[in-house]
């Protein structure tokens, strides 16, 4: 038992007892604090592999924007737990769950008959992790991607404002 | 310094957040919630291209984290909005309560 | 690598022990003379007078959106400004091209008037 492998565990562990929580409570303001402490956790599994710039923007977009607007959207609608539909919810559980099963059955399946073989980090994980190495690299080969997000970002601000401006003055 | 632990543990944990993500979107009423299902699963894809970068040392997969990070902060924008848009005209967040393209 | 992020971790850990051992000592060592004053609302405050879980205006959710979207812009920025040097007038006419892009979204918004509160 080395530290690596203690960190892994702890993060790991903790990521899938998060948004299993996110999945499963009836009330959205909890499950949207469960998704927080699950894209820390993940900031810590891209820390366990060198990434350390994604881990920061991880927390910074996901954490810090994307989660604000999700608990803003809660408070807005004042959406109080989720009623139950008895009989229309077991039937689409038992569905849901199989389907996923089987997926998970699949993929584990997959990856399991067979492994990578690759079992240490490659020797630049980490120069390749740091802002230096990312910003050369999103400079240079990747710039065409880089401009057409501006693109898609002023696209989603004015499709957001249009769909959300509409009724300002009638209250909600 | 490079460490113990195999690419496939962290391709199983991405997985398996993966099929979470798809059992919450399966089984959830709430918009709000498969919105955060849908979050859940751009993750887990985000931790597996992190995982190949980091065991290949190729840098790609991060940057494309970056362009799947852009395109979540625009989805969840535009997506919201749209489900505030419902709101307003039935008063409801269920998504088997908006089953107009029935009939 | 990962034993370099140890006086983080240790600072974290150190937070989460010192803010839930406060919680708990003064539970545990505080007296309890509670009467009906202490244990209003706002002691010698206002009175409440209905309950906090109110719908919010959308105004909050328009600014929290602008907000995120121009966030994604300073992620790109980062990167850039650390290989400013390195990267030199490319770089720079590239990241021009990006910010016209969204500043002309911001245009948009301020003109549409959803940054306009009343």
């Amino acid at each position: 038992m080395n530290l690596d492998v203690i960190l892994f565990a702890l993060f790991a562990i903790g990521a899938v007892a998060s948004a299993v929580f996110t999945i499963t409570r009836r009330n959205p303001v909890a499950a949207a604090m469960s998704l927080i402490g699950h894209f820390f956790m993940l900031a810590g599994l891209y820390l366990t592999l060198h990434a350390q710039f994604v881990a920061v923007v991880q927390v910074l977009v996901y954490a810090g924007a994307i989660m604000v607007l999700v608990v803003f959207v809660i408070m807005l609608l004042n959406l109080g737990n989720e009623q139950q539909l008895t009989e229309r919810i077991s039937m689409r559980t038992t569905i849901g769950t199989l389907v996923a099963a089987l997926f998970a059955m699949q993929v584990v399946t997959g990856l399991l008959a067979r492994p990578t073989g690759v079992n240490t980090q490659h020797a630049d994980a980490a120069m390749i992790g740091a802002t230096a190495g990312i910003g050369n690299a999103l400079f240079t080969t990747y710039i065409f991607p880089f401009e057409a997000v501006s693109i898609l970002l002023l696209a989603a601000l004015i499709g957001a404002v249009i769909l959300a401006k509409r009724h300002l003055h009638e209250g909600i | 310094m490079l460490q113990s632990i195999p690419l496939d543990w962290y391709l199983i944990l991405s997985a398996v957040l993966f099929v979470i993500g798809v059992i919450g979107v399966i089984t959830r009423r709430n918009a709000i919630i498969i919105f955060m299902s849908l979050e859940l699963m751009l993750n887990a894809v985000n931790l597996t291209m992190v995982a190949f970068s980091a065991f290949l040392g190729d840098v790609a997969g991060q940057i494309f984290v970056f362009f799947v990070m852009a395109v979540a902060a625009a989805e969840a924008a535009v997506g919201l909005a749209i489900v505030l848009a419902l709101f307003r005209k039935k008063q409801t967040v269920y998504v088997d309560e908006v089953n107009l393209m029935k009939w | 690598m990962v034993e370099s992020y140890i006086p983080l971790f240790v600072m974290i850990l150190v937070g989460i022990i010192f803010g839930a051992s406060n919680i708990v000592l003064t539970e545990i060592l505080g007296p309890k003379r509670s009467t009906r004053t202490k244990l209003s609302t706002y002691e010698s405050g206002m009175e409440p007078v209905k309950s906090a879980r109110e719908r919010f205006s959308v105004k909050f959710y328009l600014v929290a959106m602008i907000f995120i979207l121009f966030d994604i812009e300073i992620v790109f920025m980062y990167p850039w400004a650390v290989q400013f040097k390195e990267l030199g007038m490319y770089g720079f006419v590239a990241m021009i091209l990006f910010m016209v892009l969204l500043f002309s979204g911001y245009i948009y918004v301020v003109k549409k008037g959803a940054l306009k509160w009343d």
